[in-house]
């Protein structure tokens, strides 16, 4: 039976410190979901991992996995398993030894052992490697033996901490499904934890985004991208990044490029000064014409042709330049040409707002 | 404190076996090192008691009406105004002998590790070859030199002879036995520059060369502007350790010069070693020895720390 | 070296041979020859004193001492017999051996502890130790090895090995720490904290998982600890009393006193003192480099 994983409001400080690396997080981890951790870099995400795997302290808070508090417990004792970024492979035990290694401390029999290996090696496919030394291998089969050495302890959680980040591109890609496959495949209770948000948003079944110790929003990948809590989650999710920029409000429409674009009643009701920030996402961008309402002119400075896609990076013309980029996504095969001025709207319903002075998303009903 | 000792027992237990022999064996001595720099201790007068067997076994003792007692600076005036021992002439020496001993050291190592780095064929053989000296014992070596250079018998003068020259009485005048001194502790120290220092340069990455060749940088140019920063954490930790080990350096002296003649080479080690151990053993001027010993080496250590944090570089 | 540049492949016969350009891997031959000319002089300076005094230890006594240079005269093992059956030399090598062979055991076990305590963990008083080891390269014997003394006759260790393999200990533990420090730093601290989920405590890590890495860093340790242990002369001159008890750096001096020195012994003795240097010297030279490296010289 797969557990759950509850952070209560879990707080690390690092010595010497002001602000907390990662403060009173509150996040429950359900039974057999493979929850990501999505941050950029100093976010608190591999912190609060390694505070779940009892590799750093827990200054306040509650730890528990499954109902049992694991805040003070040991890392062996919590019946957990990790795959770290650089694999940490022992490197004088063979690969065997290493995936073994758990289970021999813990005194299983050698057979149990030999036998449980060996179907983890079958899983990953690293039965003809057993013997060597991790020197040996590539980088992918060392990932492997990295996941192994957790399958093999059977846990209740696996963490992991950016287990892809030193696979070359189109490797990670392949092993990304593998082990979201194999997740589901175990149904063992899953923390991730990335930068890269498009491997939260294709691996994940939830993604806790983080920012400066503080959990901003955990929500399905679509959930995430669709009703973003806040500027910094709406900026942080989707490739390309969505359209973000400050512009002036008057009687309910957003000055964009000089062209007058209606904010919806709810937003107009919720703003409290006389700006607001405005956000849509590359799709949500129609080419238009001049003479169409609440089109605004851009100049194409390059286009990103990609055959199924088509990108358009360019300059927003205008008097209120806030928000200089602007990618749309086009059609592709008949794009415009480099230095041409081209009109957008932004299609119903697409639009997002967020409060300038706090970021936090405004109702856009 | 509970708390911490929960979580800090493991390091503590692990540090605590050389804490232990430090403690005993570095510091009560230190302690009672300096104290003694404050006393007139000496062989004679060392016990504060004399005991007798009386002749029923038992033993009684009455205090030693000559035991030694506090005499205050006496120790450090006598041996700085040139009393007691010849503090300024072996403090003269140990200069000498420090600055070039340690300067031909670097040098020759920073030379030879330069040469070590590059890519050529028969380099492990010289690498190899050029460490021997260090696996020699210190003593040995220093009878070798002795010997080397032996006024009737070494192979010195035996070449000067063969080539139609006099012999050189080495040991004879005081700065050409520093010379042979030096060399026998210049030729025993140069390996261990030459590896960390060989260290420090294959931790300088391949880059840094490569870009400044593409800037156009020459040789010469290369060595001043990166092999020479790149060496500095390296430079800095062997230079000072390198300059205690020399300042301390007990055995060349002790067996190569045997401070010929008539002591005008002794160094300050050697000296303080004399005065403990040889003849009537002066405990105290031992102690006020080490004690200007140690004083010396802080202050140079210290000022050495500071010019290098000035320069930005913190070991 | 002066490897061919690559060959240009010819399929016409007739083709001109191209100019041989200097490739940059290419040395000049002037630049080759002043490098291995200036490495075969410094090799010949750093092996001459060694292999003069085992080309004269194989001398006769009365060969030894003539004032005309000769490399071979009647080679004869004479000097190595004398040494060996007519001095102490047997006895003070074994006492060597021993304090030296407890003075590495010893002092690879303190200095690994503590060296890993200091890399791996912040527990109070870690920077003070630091600067103890630090300091203590400075004391000089000549502060240290009167009190010492006193402690030893106190315990009544005098003229007993014991005493000098603790008193080697106090020399080389803090240099041998502080290098190991440095060289487990270079292991990734990953290992530890897999080990930790593994179910090691941290003396099973340092163990199982830290120590079997550091074997180049433990090689060093080991040349180290040794060497000081079996040159050193000034505590074992001072500790010891009796003729049975003396070391090779307390005895060997017999042999030269200053009037009518005994060369002909003492090459001989010199080098069976050097071998078993050298021996643990071959053993860890490989690992000299890199322990040294990741240990010393970082601070």
């Amino acid at each position: 039976m797969p557990t759950s994983v509850t952070f209560d409001q879990a707080t690390r400080i690092y010595p010497g410190m002001t602000t907390p690396a990662v403060s009173a997080l509150d996040l429950e981890v359900r039974p057999g979901e493979f929850l990501v951790l999505v941050g950029p870099s100093g976010s608190g995400k591999s912190t609060a991992l390694r505070m779940l795997a009892g590799l750093e302290d827990v200054n306040q808070g509650r730890i528990l996995i499954g109902d049992k508090d694991v805040t003070h417990l040991r890392p062996k004792d919590r019946d957990i398993a990790m795959v770290f970024q650089n694999y940490a492979l022992y490197p004088h035990m063979s690969v065997a030894e290493n995936m073994g290694f758990a289970l021999k401390i813990a005194g299983s029999p050698k057979a149990d052992i030999e036998a449980r290996v060996l179907e983890a090696a079958k899983i990953l496919d690293l039965v003809d490697y057993l013997d060597r030394k991790p020197k040996a291998l590539s980088g992918g089969q060392r990932q492997r033996v990295a996941m192994g050495r957790a399958i093999v302890r059977q846990p209740q959680v696996f963490l992991m901490d950016e287990p892809l980040s030193n696979l070359d591109a189109k490797l990670r890609v392949s092993t990304r499904t593998q082990i979201a496959s194999l997740q589901r495949r175990l149904d063992t209770t899953t923390v991730y934890v990335t930068h890269d948000q498009v491997e939260a948003m294709t691996m994940g079944d939830r993604v806790a985004v983080l920012k400066d110790g503080l959990l901003q929003q955990v929500d399905t990948p679509l959930g995430l991208y669709d009703n973003p809590t806040n500027a910094f989650v709406a900026g942080f999710i989707g490739s390309p990044a969505m359209n973000l920029g400050t512009f002036t409000v008057a009687d309910g429409h957003a000055l964009i490029g000089g062209a007058k674009v209606p904010l919806p009643r709810s937003t107009v009701g919720a703003i409290t000064g006389d700006q607001v920030q405005v956000g849509f996402r590359p799709e949500a961008l129609e080419l238009s014409s001049e003479t169409d309402p609440g089109s605004f002119p851009v100049e194409a400075l390059v286009i990103e042709e990609l055959g199924s896609d088509a990108f358009l990076y360019g300059n927003l013309i205008g008097d209120d330049l806030r928000a200089d980029h602007i990618v749309a996504r086009i059609a592709p095969r008949s794009v415009p040409a480099k230095g041409a001025k081209v009109w957008f709207t932004i299609a119903p319903g697409r639009i997002h707002a967020f409060d300038v002075e706090t970021g936090d998303a405004l109702p856009t009903d | 404190m509970r708390k911490s000792f929960d979580k800090h027992w493991y390091a503590w237990a692990m540090v605590l076996p050389t804490v232990v022999v430090l403690s005993v064996l570095v510091f009560a001595p230190l302690v009672q090192g300096v104290y003694q720099s404050f006393t007139d201790v000496n062989e004679s007068n060392q016990r504060s008691e004399i005991c007798k067997k009386t002749l029923g076994g038992d033993e009684v003792c009455t205090p030693n009406p000559k035991a030694s007692k506090f005499v205050g600076l006496d120790n450090y005036v006598d041996v700085l105004t040139g009393e007691q021992g010849h503090f300024w002439l072996q403090f003269t020496n140990t200069i000498v002998w420090t600055v070039a001993c340690v300067t031909f050291h670097y040098g020759l190592g920073l030379g030879l590790a330069v040469m070590l780095n590059r890519r050529f064929r028969g380099r492990s053989f010289y690498r190899v070859a050029l460490i021997v000296p260090w696996a020699v014992p210190a003593f040995v070596a220093a009878f070798a030199w002795r010997w080397i250079f032996d006024q009737q018998f070494g192979i010195f003068n035996g070449v000067l002879k063969a080539v139609g020259m006099d012999p050189v009485a080495w040991f004879d005048h005081r700065w050409s036995a520093l010379f042979t001194a030096i060399c026998a502790n210049i030729w025993l120290g140069v390996p261990f520059m030459m590896v960390a220092i060989l260290g420090g340069l294959q931790s300088i990455s391949a880059d840094l060369y490569e870009a400044a060749e593409m800037d156009g940088a020459s040789p010469w140019q290369r060595f001043r502007n990166i092999t020479l920063p790149g060496l500095r954490p390296v430079s800095s930790t062997v230079i000072l350790l390198g300059t205690i080990w020399t300042f301390n350096m007990f055995p060349i002296i002790y067996f190569v010069t045997r401070g010929q003649p008539a002591g005008q080479t002794e160094i300050l080690v050697t000296g303080a070693y004399r005065a403990g151990f040889e003849g009537i053993r002066d405990y105290s001027l031992a102690a006020t020895y080490g004690v200007l010993i140690l004083s010396i080496l802080i202050v140079y250590a210290s000022v050495y720390k500071r010019m290098l944090s000035k320069q930005g570089e913190v070991f | 070296m002066s490897s061919m540049p690559p060959a240009t492949a010819t399929e016409t016969p007739a083709a001109v041979t191209p100019p041989r350009v200097r490739g940059r891997e290419d040395r000049s031959l002037l630049a080759s020859v002043a490098l291995h000319g200036t490495l075969i002089v410094a090799t010949f300076i750093a092996l001459f004193p060694v292999l003069w005094v085992m080309l004269s230890s194989i001398k006769p006594a009365s060969e030894i001492r003539r004032t005309e240079i000769s490399l071979f005269a009647s080679p004869t093992l004479e000097n190595y017999r004398k040494v060996l059956f007519d001095t102490n030399f047997p006895q003070w090598f074994l006492n060597s051996v021993i304090v030296a062979a407890f003075t590495m055991v010893i002092g690879i076990a303190m200095s690994a502890s503590a060296g890993y305590a200091l890399s791996r963990f912040n527990f109070p008083g870690k920077r003070g130790l630091m600067w103890v080891f630090l300091l203590t390269q400075m004391f000089p014997v000549a502060i240290l090895i009167v009190p010492i003394y006193t402690i030893m006759a106190n315990l009544g260790l005098i003229d007993t090995k014991a005493s000098l393999v603790i008193a080697y200990c106090t020399v080389a533990v803090p240099f041998c720490a502080w290098m190991l420090r440095g060289y487990f730093d270079t292991i990734p601290r990953e290992l530890d904290e897999a080990a930790a989920l593994d179910g090691l405590g941290p003396f099973g890590t340092f163990y199982r998982v830290i120590l079997p890495l550091a074997r180049p860093g433990l090689a060093v340790t080991a040349f180290y600890t040794f060497l000081t242990a079996w040159g050193e002369v000034a505590y074992a001159i001072a500790f010891m009393q009796t003729d049975d008890h003396y070391t090779l750096g307390a005895g060997l001096q017999q042999f030269v006193p200053q009037f009518s020195p005994r060369w002909d012994l003492l090459t001989a003795g010199a080098v069976l003192i050097t071998i078993p240097a050298a021996i643990v010297f071959f053993f860890a030279q490989k690992h000299l480099v890199a322990g040294l490296t990741a240990g010393g010289t970082k601070g």
